[in-house]
């Protein structure tokens, strides 16, 4: 019964949010010099102008937010504030790319596989650091995680200039991944590729698990009172805790390799713009909801298809660009907030 | 009862954005000329405003607007996963040349290149050129040589600094030449190199430059977009200080800058570039080869600081200009690095 309701409410919320953003914005564009009528038209022309344009674009730069938000919603159910996305989305863009082009097979079927499982796995090694300090010791996972980016970046920068480098050894990126290991598209004749499909895949999966399991169950009994869970003496948490952090850091990890085996074909310094910290507006924005993360993923690769556009079409800065993607942001979050105190003052009364 | 609510503000901001974009048909383009004009477009991955690299290009942009009347636009992006979209983006909307200023842009340009033949790719510092990519090759580092004999000359330590940005093969190059200009002046002189890893972060460009400078280097040359205001900063303070350090700007005529303490430049004629790039475009002699621009062409140049006259000694000013007219005579060859895969190349 609640279920649905929720998804509905998510989507309300953005639109309503985004309709506040429209308001606030289109003054502060008028007052800039720039044309808010323009530049509201080249956003939704860029991201929903045509079926390619929302496919090709939107779409594909929803893919990265939708993996790596539904990974930070699902550590949040389980009370694990996994900050380290980022990190763990470069631990498996790297590990996909290492595997890709060292592995001396050429079948697509083998080695697409492979490379997932790999790109999977080192993202879960990225998060199980911070697993067992939290489990062990009791440290904090927001700092650790985070912290766990900066290492990833600096790894990836490092292996991009060095083991990892492109033959000629002169730019600073990796060799192109062979033919055998590019994510095939899911339309044909349009740049969307398997991965999105692998990433709602990943949703529906986690929104069973979380609504019809016993574990999905156990797991967000510990993100709703971990204590409650531990004195409840009925099962252990710190199997549920590092079940979260492990499968959270896997998901992520595919966000690295997908972009990779799906778009650009190559590993790069700066593969990320920040898709794993964008994830988590993504992930709260959805209430930590797998499913209506798939809509707010979509809103938010709308919003930076549209930004390009924006930038194309109506002569907006970059800055600007990013400043209205910041309000957008803010404004949703704030509705959200409104709502949920109405919401409850309704149910009190 | 919340739902009905809800319904109603959904097709209150529904409303609102279509208001929004039907209002878009009226309003007039700041940056176009006219509808049917030649399009340029110019995709950066850094900011307008970082007076170097991206600034450069930019200004290359507005000069093809205002003296060959194009459709102009620009686009900076964020992510390699953005480049093939923004190519897309403009080969879609009629644009016929549109500049990726950067090597990072070869990949997307060669993969979008066969699907829109009658569209031309520009690659800035590419690699591979293709039918309708055309790799845009500056030999910088001809500059940066005479800079490098400037810094030699002027040095009093024998130490002289270099600081990046990120190690790519354009910078890379400017840095090889520049040490050969230094060690051409004076053999026994010591060379401090340092990379920060960023373009833009101007605070890791001022820690470099003052590591740098404490370890003796009196005069020190850059390859960082906007961070080298930190670069600039650090020298000025030093100077503040009462040091005797001298900076080197690179990449644009940075005199103006930080005319306090630049004694020369190396430099890119960008919009010059940009502008004969265009002019070659638009008469069909643009090919799919490697186009260079170098001292020859006349838009790579060493510029000294007319602010700081008499810090470069007479001589050695007069040692440079016989050097340049060595490398336009091609027979002082500057050490570079080649990038571009395919030998086939027209100097431009």
């Amino acid at each position: 019964m609640r279920r649905s309701p929720e998804i509905v409410r998510g989507l309300l919320v953005a639109v309503v949010g985004l309709a506040v953003t429209a308001v606030v914005a289109a003054a502060l564009l008028a007052l800039g010099g720039h044309s808010p009528g323009a530049t509201f038209a080249a956003l939704i022309a860029g991201a929903f102008g045509s079926w390619d344009r929302f496919v090709s674009f939107t779409l594909v730069r929803a893919t990265p937010l939708l993996f790596t938000g539904l990974a930070v919603a699902l550590a949040f159910r389980a009370h694990v504030w996994n900050i380290g996305a980022e990190g763990q989305l470069y631990a498996g863009a790297l590990a996909g790319v290492a595997v890709a082009l060292l592995l001396p097979t050429s079948a697509p079927l083998l080695l697409l596989p492979i490379t997932l499982v790999a790109a999977a796995a080192a993202g879960a090694l990225w998060a199980a650091g911070p697993a067992a300090m939290r489990t062990r010791f009791g440290v904090g996972e927001v700092i650790t995680t985070l912290l766990l980016n900066f290492v990833a970046l600096f790894l990836a920068q490092f292996l991009v200039q060095g083991p990892l480098q492109e033959p000629r050894r002169i730019f600073n990126q990796t060799d192109s991944i062979p033919e055998a290991a590019h994510l095939p598209a899911l339309l044909p004749g349009t740049r969307l590729h398997v991965g999105f499909a692998l990433a709602v895949a990943v949703a529906l999966a986690l929104w069973l698990y979380l609504a019809r399991t016993p574990g999905g169950l156990r797991l967000r009994t510990v993100g709703a009172s971990p204590r409650a869970a531990r004195v409840s003496g009925r099962f252990r948490a710190t199997p549920v805790v590092w079940a979260a952090f492990l499968t959270s850091g896997a998901i992520a990890g595919l966000a690295g390799w997908v972009q990779i085996a799906g778009v650009t074909h190559r590993m790069y310094e700066g593969l990320s713009p920040g898709w794993g910290y964008t994830a988590i507006a993504v992930a709260l924005l959805a209430r930590l909801n797998p499913l209506a993360v798939v809509v707010t993923a979509i809103v938010f690769g709308a919003l930076s298809a549209g930004g390009g556009a924006m930038q194309r079409d109506a002569g907006v800065p970059e800055a600007w660009v990013r400043g209205i993607e910041a309000l957008v942001i803010l404004a949703v979050l704030a509705t959200d907030r409104c709502w949920q105190l109405l919401a409850a003052r309704g149910e009190g009364g | 009862m919340l739902t009905r609510k809800a319904l109603r503000s959904t097709i209150a901001a529904a409303a609102l954005l279509a208001t929004a974009a039907c209002g878009s048909d009226n309003t007039d383009r700041s940056s176009s000329n006219s509808a049917d004009a030649p399009s340029v477009a110019l995709l950066t991955s850094g900011p307008v405003s970082d007076a170097g690299w991206h600034a450069g290009a930019y200004e290359g942009l507005q000069l093809i607007r205002d003296s060959l009347r194009f459709r102009v636009s620009h686009q900076q992006t964020r992510t390699p996963a953005e480049f093939d979209e923004a190519f897309i983006s403009y080969a879609q909307a009629g644009y016929g040349l549109i500049f990726g200023h950067g090597f990072e842009y070869q990949d997307a340009a060669t993969r979008v290149g066969p699907q829109f033949p009658n569209v031309t790719f520009v690659v800035s510092s590419g690699s591979r050129p293709g039918p309708n990519v055309v790799p845009l090759v500056f030999h910088l580092n001809e500059a940066s040589y005479l800079a490098g004999m400037a810094a030699g000359a002027v040095t009093q330590s024998g130490i002289v600094g270099m600081v990046g940005g990120v190690e790519i093969p354009a910078a890379k190059g400017t840095f090889i030449a520049f040490e050969a200009g230094v060690k051409a002046v004076r053999s026994d002189a010591k060379l401090l190199e340092t990379h920060t890893g960023d373009w833009y972060d101007v605070s890791a460009a001022k820690e470099a430059t003052a590591a740098q400078l404490r370890q003796g280097a009196d005069i020190l040359i850059h390859n960082l977009d906007a961070a080298s205001f930190g670069f600039f900063q650090a020298v000025r303070e030093a100077r503040k200080a009462g040091g005797d350090a001298w900076a080197l700007g690179m990449n644009l005529d940075q005199n103006d800058v930080a005319p306090d303490v630049i004694v020369a430049s190396a430099m890119i004629d960008l919009p010059a570039v940009f502008l004969s790039t265009a002019e070659a475009w638009e008469k069909g002699t643009l090919r799919g080869v490697a186009r260079y621009a170098g001292l020859r062409a006349g838009v790579v140049d060493f510029v000294p600081n007319p602010a700081q006259e008499g810090v470069i000694p007479l001589d050695a000013l007069e040692r440079i200009d016989s050097a340049r007219e060595a490398i336009i005579a091609g027979t002082l060859e500057v050490p570079r690095i080649e990038f571009v895969e395919e030998e086939a190349a027209a100097d431009g």
